[in-house]
């Protein structure tokens, strides 16, 4: 009986520790769209400088890691499909394997991954330490808005570097897998590009395309909320930040599973 | 000078908790506009929650808190934000922005306040820094610069809307005396040339003796008395008489090593 009711009151504790984060994460969600469409058009202004200055760092700078990797990727997928379908003689038909995965599901979840690892945890860390030093409690008291200062500019960087992150690393990845399959698995190039242009739809460019843009929004929040949470010192900031890599991978995934049986059908 | 009947500040039946916890207990005082007002009390008994909430960077539980006869407990938030135009702090630890140099960091507020030209708002920048004795640092970041300058950038950050009242969290816990006795006398400097009200949390005996016109003493979330240092220092109560004579509680006496260490330059004659 005790068990029982200790059991109980434990999924009651979970349930409401989560709904009260949800309900956190619907303010701070409303604060933040507000702030980026309702109140630039007030008079209040947008942080120009602050958007183009973490563009470049979370778009530019990332580029060569997340070129890399996805590269790398699509140069492993051809090899793993080679294996199967050779065994039919029908290794031309890496192209469409590489191309399908690679831009509906794989470049925008790898981007998504590492960006979370680069930049999603620097949000988190950045904001945990302004809180730490008072640096936020400093805004609010010279009337700055800690929303429109820190975390739109970050918003609006990172919804619009993750889909053309995105975008590239699909091409690189693809990219990847023909260098593989050209040089290395003897495939002719004209038949691979030809069967790499028709496999693709429209409808694949727009699952991975959606899916980005829901995977910069899950990235942002996630550090976003896990810098608001720091308490204590520097040992608070290393903890949320390690915690938002972990929480926003697992909703990347979780956003992934979404999307790919919606568009399933 | 402003008619010095007037309070600037006035709160009444004050009640802060933290959960359960009752921080402060039903606080009333008045701050006279242009005095320098300085809060004493022990480690830990609100000092700096009672600053958070004079600031409106928390709400308190119950009570008013008057600003020039506005409550700012139930302001809106844009009534808010123009109330902090108007009001300056000097945090514990500075919380100078990291990633912005010295005059970014003082310039901040006016960019987004104002309209100047972006001209004006250098000369007022170096201005500022010139204030507190910091020019020729402008262009350094916040992590290159001692913790003594970080303290006075804070003091011209916050001077830099020309605020009406600036509140000042331990202004000089941490420093040596010397640079301590300079902020005492900068508090004192923008007290008397811009006619500031100035809100000081403090430990050192020393510089309450040198800058303050009010004294409020706080124990155990409750006022134990407030007026002149020297009123203060007639006073039966006694905690205010443990306070000033510097004795320890019975039973610890790292306490004592503590407090000792904070107030072994309590020689004002040396301090200046
Ligand atoms: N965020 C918080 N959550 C819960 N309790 C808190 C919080 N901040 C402060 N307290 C408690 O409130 C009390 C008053 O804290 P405060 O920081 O105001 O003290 P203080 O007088 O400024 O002390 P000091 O002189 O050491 O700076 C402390 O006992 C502390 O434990
Ligand atoms: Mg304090």
């Amino acid at each position: 009986m005790t068990a029982f009711i200790y059991t109980f009151g434990a999924t009651g504790r979970v349930s409401l520790n989560a709904l009260y984060a949800l309900s956190r994460v619907c303010v701070l969600m409303v604060e933040t769209i507000n702030w980026t469409l309702v109140q630039p058009f007030r008079g209040r202004g947008l942080r120009m400088k602050a958007v183009v200055f973490n563009l470049v760092e979370y778009g530019v700078n990332s580029l060569p890691i997340v070129g890399l990797i996805c590269f790398l990727i699509g140069a492993i997928m051809a090899m793993q499909s080679a294996y199967q379908l050779a065994r039919f003689g029908a290794t031309q038909y890496i192209a469409n394997l590489v191309g399908v995965a690679s831009m509906r599901e794989l470049a925008p979840l790898m981007t998504a991954i590492l960006l979370t690892g680069r930049s999603g945890s620097a949000i988190a860390a950045e904001i945990g330490t302004m809180k730490v030093a008072e640096e936020i409690d400093a805004l609010e008291v010279m009337g700055l808005n800690p929303t429109k200062f820190l975390i739109v500019p970050k918003f609006l960087a990172m919804l619009i570097a993750i889909p053309c992150l995105t975008i590239l690393a699909t091409f690189i990845m693809i990219l990847g897998g023909y260098m593989l399959s050209v040089f290395a698995l003897g495939v002719d190039s004209d038949l691979y590009l030809n069967n790499t242009a028709r496999a693709l739809q429209m409808k694949d460019f727009a699952t991975g395309f959606t899916k980005s843009v829901f995977f910069a929004v899950v990235i942002c929040w996630v550090g976003v909320y896990r810098g608001f949470q720091v308490e204590g010192g520097a040992e608070g900031v290393g903890k949320m930040t390690t915690s938002s890599v972990v929480t926003s991978i697992f909703l990347i995934i979780l956003v992934d599973l979404v999307f790919t049986a919606l568009f399933f059908f | 000078m402003n008619d010095t009947s007037e309070h600037i500040i006035e709160v009444r039946d004050l009640v802060v908790k933290y959960g359960d916890r009752t921080v402060l207990d039903g606080l009333n005082f008045q701050i006279r506009r242009g005095e320098t007002f300085v809060i004493l009390g022990g480690s830990g008994c609100g000092k700096s929650t009672l600053l958070r909430n004079l600031v409106g960077l928390m709400r308190p539980y119950s009570g008013e808190i008057l600003f020039n006869g506005r409550d700012i407990t139930t302001m809106t938030d844009d009534e808010r934000i123009e109330v902090r135009k108007r009001v300056g702090m000097c945090f514990q630890g500075s919380a100078l922005f990291n990633s912005m140099s010295l005059a970014d960091n003082v310039a901040l507020p006016l960019r987004e306040h104002t309209r100047l030209a972006s001209s004006t708002i250098d000369i007022q920048t170096k201005i500022k820094l010139a204030l507190v004795g910091l020019s020729g640092f402008e262009e350094y970041l916040p992590a290159e610069i001692s913790g003594g300058m970080k303290k006075r950038a804070g003091l011209a950050r916050a001077m830099a809307m020309d605020p009406e009242i600036i509140f000042y969290d331990e202004p000089s816990a941490g420093l040596d005396p010397i640079v301590a006795a300079g902020l005492d006398m900068l508090i004192r400097k923008m007290q008397s040339t811009f006619n500031l009200t100035s809100v000081v949390v403090t430990h050192e005996m020393a510089s309450v003796r040198l800058i303050a016109d009010t004294v409020c003493m706080l124990n155990a979330g409750r006022i134990v008395g407030t007026g002149k240092i020297d009123e203060l220092e007639r006073s039966k109560d006694p905690f205010i008489q443990q306070f000033f004579e510097r004795r320890p509680d019975e039973e610890s006496d790292t306490r004592d090593d503590y407090i000792r260490s904070l107030m072994g330059i309590d020689l004002p004659g040396n301090a200046t």
